[in-house]
């Protein structure tokens, strides 16, 4: 399928199925990590110093990661080879953890982890816009979302489940387990109809082969600078909410606790799958500004209840506010850097540096969060992390411009430079 | 490492309880309030008789050696905890010892899902029994409910811990 460089891509049934699988498939390998190693490695008589260093160099890889990790993919002719290593390097951490739980090797494993990660994330939506191109990519980036939060919320039900009732080891070989049909649905994807220059954020049907737009340049574009700087307060205001919120509902609620933290962390994920292709639309016909405004403002109040409501049933419905917040952002992250690379051949690098701007508000979070709730109570901390949000609101309100090319398709399509 | 210390203690203090009936000498002298369900009861943590720390002399002479069978003794680093009525209690995670080397605390690890939403609490030790179940299992079994621990504080580094005993109350180590 040589494809002439005017006309628009006709990704196959077959390869669309692929990715979505794939991306299903990706969030369950990714469930049995993150805070659940610190459990897991306890349950394995290690220390709190040494969980505490291997969990800091793993997030402080995964920060730095985010720009290499971007500019790599960017510079990868196959994206779908790139993405099959990450996924078989993740799912050998996995492996290692289970297997081999002393601190070098436990330290190398979440290094390993934390570098394909970066690159991982990147990949996929690289794949998705090598796929469709950037007139049906809104669309994509929901059906993205809805598959990598279904993935997500059934894997943290199953493995919560495996490590309750088998052993804390078990879920990492689940997760390394699930290497097979990752790679499985990646091959079935015809590689050529993943175009690299579209991946790239190119568009084939206004320039042949251009090179990349120098980085210096990418870097002074005010919308992206606003939005960075928007997604960093968001993070900020985010990250550390669950968590909070996790160890209110414990002093709470005693033996219903457990359930009702899952139930917070799987409720939001189905909010997520079934809105999300339909915000994912309604990016392409309203705009990105209103969605965007709409998914900040849920973040406000949010911790506002959290603040308020004290009954543990409530706030598990109140947490499911998360769940729009997070399929807005889902979907507006990568499409809004779509719009703004279009043509410039930088759109994972891009990605790369709105990744480390999440990275950074969701590092500093917990800590600010923390502080406030040790001093003046976990109310005052959610109050804290609501006026966060409302800083970010304002922002996106007054400062982020629509950045929906002109007119959808074909003819005109200035990113949103001046 | 104040675990391995603990550790140590523990095991000193189960040698003591197989052999049995050497009067539990009273440091401290609180252990009446154990439930008569725990049939071996908690030792007294200051149960240093079988080998008493001299000074090492400085002549050659080789040090003492104890065997402990591996169902007599066991680590408890990240070990879980039950409670009475059988919940699942968190795992310990770290043993706080005073300057004489007495066991005060464990901190466990209590509550969550997937490591979201649970946190450090410190219990006193003599809240702890230490039950070899029959076979090769062994339990620790804590003398408090969810119900009971759940509002026990979070443990914090460079600040007092607040350690949670027995009887359900919070006292604060210094």
């Amino acid at each position: 399928m040589a494809e002439p460089a005017c006309a628009l891509p006709h990704p196959s049934r077959r390869s669309l199925r692929g990715l979505d699988w794939f991306i299903f498939l990706v969030a369950d390998l990714q469930t049995g990590f993150g805070p659940f190693v610190a459990v897991y490695l306890t349950s394995e008589k290690w220390t709190q110093v040494e969980i505490g260093l291997v969990l800091s160099v793993a997030g402080l890889v995964a920060l730095v990661g985010q720009m290499p990790g971007g500019a790599l993919v960017d510079a990868a002719r196959s994206e779908r080879t790139v993405a099959a290593v990450a996924v078989t390097l993740i799912a050998a951490a996995a492996l290692t953890y289970a297997l081999w739980p002393v601190f070098p090797a436990v330290l190398a494993a979440a290094t390993m982890h934390a570098a394909a990660s970066c690159v991982l994330g990147p990949a996929i939506a690289a794949i998705s816009l090598g796929l469709v191109g950037h007139s049906a990519i809104g669309e994509r980036f929901g059906r993205n979302a809805r598959f990598a939060s279904l993935g997500a919320g059934l894997s943290a039900a199953v493995m919560g489940g495996v490590g309750y009732f088998f052993s804390t080891s078990a879920v990492f070989f689940v997760t390394a387990a699930l290497l097979g049909p990752a790679l499985f649905v990646l091959r079935r994807m015809a590689w050529q109809e993943i175009d690299p220059e579209r991946a790239h954020g190119n568009m084939p049907e206004h320039h042949i082969h251009e090179p990349p737009i120098d980085v210096r340049s990418l870097l002074t574009r005010r919308p992206l600078l606003i939005f960075g700087g928007c997604i960093l307060l968001f993070h900020l205001a985010n990250a550390a909410m669950l968590p909070l919120m996790g160890s209110v509902l414990t002093t709470r609620s005693s033996e219903w606790a457990t359930v009702l933290i899952a139930a917070c962390m799987v409720g939001p994920q189905f909010v997520v799958a079934a809105s999300s292709p339909w915000i994912g639309r309604q990016a392409q016909k309203w705009g990105r500004r209103p969605l965007l405004i709409a998914g900040f403002a849920a973040l406000p109040v949010r911790g506002l209840l959290f603040a308020t409501v004290t009954d543990p049933y409530l706030l598990v419905a109140v947490q499911l506010l998360d769940g729009l917040t997070a399929a807005v952002f889902a979907v507006m992250v990568p499409l809004t850097v779509a719009d703004l690379t279009r043509d410039t051949g930088r759109f994972n690098l891009t990605q790369g540096i709105i990744g480390t701007m999440m990275g950074v508000g969701a590092a500093l979070s917990p800590t600010l969060a923390g502080y406030i709730s040790d001093h003046a109570g976990s109310a005052t901390a959610f109050l804290g992390l609501a006026a966060i949000g409302v800083v970010g609101f304002a922002a996106v309100w007054l400062a982020m411009p629509e950045t929906r090319p002109a007119a959808n398709g074909a003819e005109d399509a200035r990113p949103g430079t001046d | 490492m104040r675990v391995g210390l603990g550790m140590i203690l523990l095991g000193a203090a189960l040698i003591a309880l197989s052999a049995t009936a050497q009067t539990p000498t009273a440091p401290s002298g609180t252990d009446s309030a154990q439930p008569p369900a725990e049939p071996p009861g908690a030792p007294p943590p200051a149960a240093a008789s079988p080998a008493p720390p001299s000074p090492t002399p400085p002549s050659p002479t080789p040090p003492s050696v104890t065997v402990l069978g591996s169902q007599e003794v066991q680590g408890i680093l990240g070990r879980e905890i039950r409670s009475t009525a059988d919940e699942n209690m968190g795992r310990i995670v770290d043993v706080l010892v005073d300057g004489e080397g007495r066991t005060r605390a464990a901190i466990i690890d209590f509550g969550g899902f997937l490591g979201v939403g649970s946190r450090k609490i410190a219990i006193d030790w003599k809240a702890l029994h230490f039950v070899p179940a029959a076979g090769k299992k062994y339990g620790i079994v804590l003398e408090l409910t969810r119900d009971q621990v759940k509002t026990a504080p979070e443990v914090k580094d460079g600040k007092p811990t607040i350690v949670l005993g027995a009887s359900g109350n919070l006292e604060s180590l210094p």
